[in-house]
């Protein structure tokens, strides 16, 4: 039934009871009108109107669903739909077309992240290659260069020239902290699993946490993003375990579970509130998009944080 | 275990020019400027001589089949064989041969995972004006040379695994070399543990060889043993 016979029916419905009333029950109204009359009448209406208003709100609850997830749907948890009622009204011919939309938002978005996501990981690539290999080996070769120099200059120079090299030595030392902050090689040199005892081993260097680790070795093979979405998910979950939770142990795993890869990362720090997902958070939900993966994050306050990121292995090429 | 700061040029130790020959050495890195540096800093050595140049793992392995070589220094990242797939096939090839790593990456990954393929000691770039003859008469010893971030990580590490009961700390170790030990631990130079100490840096540097070899980690077998225990590597 269409939206405006729905309407008009029930209008008919409530009209037709009034009517049928004024017909058949043993009121008169006079000229001028009596003050019972008016009273009855007046009732009556009122009787009416909120009949009618009832009849209507239980008539439009579909619509009302619909603008309920319209203003809360947030398109980096997928998968919330409506339930499409039955009939072919153009209620749940909208309901279905708002759903499609959703599916095609929640694709657009995906894919739109997804894109940004890659092409600020390989411009982050480009730059820490570039520093790697050109400005890290230049500097090495000026820094062979002064020492060969200051071996055989004469006493005054020796010391400016021995000067040069620590200062060369400094700059080569930021070069390769600057190339390590930017992209994780050890990824790409040895792999997922030397990449995240690397990095728990920096975090437990630098910020004193314990990290225990138990990492599995026998893993189904991810693609490069994917191993890439489980480092940078890593990474931020422990950031944010050492910055805001004031964990003191943090533990992270790695294991299979049938074809699937699992990352855990529990804290014991003080938990986050669900209201306040930083935009750590967000990177994290739309990282996981990347790679198809699911982010579940659980926090009870006074026993921390529990971060699970599931992410598929491609299927084999039959 | 070779002092892996050593203080001031190493010219003193070398041998005599008249009575060795000198060390063949290979040297594979993708970058002419940084063998040529290379070059300079090891050619002035008596005892050393570069005898091969590679730019990348593959031409290394040709270049170590088709000539004797005592000692082959690698860089990491290189195009079509990385070092340590080259280290790998160098052993194989050649188990006599000594293998030495001169990268950027200041890593235990990488260091560990070069000790596993079977090279015997590690250079940072930033470093190798500094260190880099000491490695190569260090390597020829078969004694390990490891960079000084590398050692404080791995006593810091170790310490943890102690204080957590993972690690039966079975070797006594003096008070001074407690004490020593601490600081290191906690980052300081040799420099500065000796002033704090009021000792000289060479008695530091005695002491944190001694360190190594009490905690079982003064050799390439015993770190890559140790590194694989502590999972800070794969078996």
């Amino acid at each position: 039934m269409s939206l405006f016979w729905r309407i008009f029916g029930l209008n008919a419905l409530v009209l037709g009871t009034a009517t049928a009333l004024l017909l058949w029950a043993p009121v008169t109204v006079s000229v001028p009108v009596l003050l019972t009359e008016a009273i009855i009448l007046v009732g009556g209406l009122a009787v009416m109107l909120v009949a009618n208003g009832t009849l209507l709100r239980w008539g439009l609850a579909p619509l009302d669903r619909l603008t309920r997830l319209m203003t809360t749907v947030d398109l980096l948890r997928p998968g919330q739909r409506l339930p499409v009622p039955g009939g072919g009204s153009e209620v749940s011919e909208l309901i279905r077309t708002f759903n499609a939309m959703l599916d095609r938002l929640e694709h657009e978005r995906a894919t739109s992240s997804a894109r940004a996501l890659l092409a600020q990981e390989a411009e982050r690539r480009r730059i820490a290659q570039e520093l790697h290999d050109e400005v890290g080996q230049s500097m090495t070769a000026i820094l062979l260069v002064l020492k060969r120099a200051a071996d055989d200059a004469p006493e005054p120079l020796r010391e400016d020239l021995q000067q040069a090299q620590e200062i060369t030595r400094e700059s080569l030392d930021e070069v390769r902290r600057l190339v390590r902050r930017l992209r994780p090689g050890v990824l790409d040199d040895l792999g997922l699993v030397s990449a995240l005892t690397s990095l728990t081993q920096d975090f437990a260097t630098h910020t004193g946490l314990r990290v225990v680790r138990r990492l599995d070795a026998d893993l189904p093979t991810l693609g490069q993003e994917s191993e890439l979405v489980l480092y940078r998910v890593a990474q931020e979950s422990l950031t944010n375990a050492a910055r805001h939770a004031d964990a003191r142990q943090v533990e992270v795993s790695l294991h299979r579970v049938g074809e699937a890869v699992v990352l855990e990362i529990a804290d014991d720090g003080r938990g986050i509130e669900a209201a306040c997902e930083g935009a750590g958070i967000r990177g994290m939900r739309e990282r996981a998009l990347l790679a198809g993966a699911t982010l579940d994050i659980t926090s009870t306050p006074g026993t921390g944080t529990r971060i699970r990121l599931i992410t598929p292995a491609p299927r084999k090429q039959l | 275990m070779p002092d892996p700061t050593p203080p001031g040029p190493s010219t003193a130790s070398a041998p005599s020019p008249t009575t060795v020959t000198p060390i063949r050495i290979l040297l594979a890195d993708d970058h002419a400027l940084v063998r040529r540096g290379v070059r300079l800093i090891l050619d002035r050595e008596p005892d050393l001589e570069v005898v091969a140049e590679a730019g990348d793992g593959a031409e290394a392995i040709e270049a170590a089949r088709s000539q004797e070589i005592d000692l082959a220094v690698l860089d990491i990242a290189m195009p079509r064989l990385t070092g340590l797939q080259a280290t790998r096939e160098l052993v194989a090839l050649k188990p006599g041969l000594r293998i030495l790593m001169l990268t950027m990456h200041d890593n235990e990954q990488y260091l560990f995972q070069a000790l596993k393929a079977g090279a015997c000691g590690y250079v940072l770039k930033s470093v190798a004006d500094r260190d880099l003859v000491a490695a190569c008469r260090a390597a020829v010893r078969n004694e390990p040379f490891l960079y000084p971030g590398a050692v404080t990580a791995l006593i810091r590490n170790y310490l943890d695994r102690v204080r957590h009961g993972e690690e039966d700390p079975d070797q006594l170790l003096t008070p001074r070399e407690e004490e020593v030990l601490k600081l290191v631990a906690e980052g300081h130079s040799s420099k500065e543990i000796a002033e704090m100490l009021f000792i000289s840096v060479k008695t530091v540097h005695r002491h944190r060889a001694n360190l190594l070899h009490k905690l079982g980690l003064h050799d390439r077998l015993e770190l890559t043993r140790y590194a694989i225990r502590a999972g800070l590597i794969e078996p």
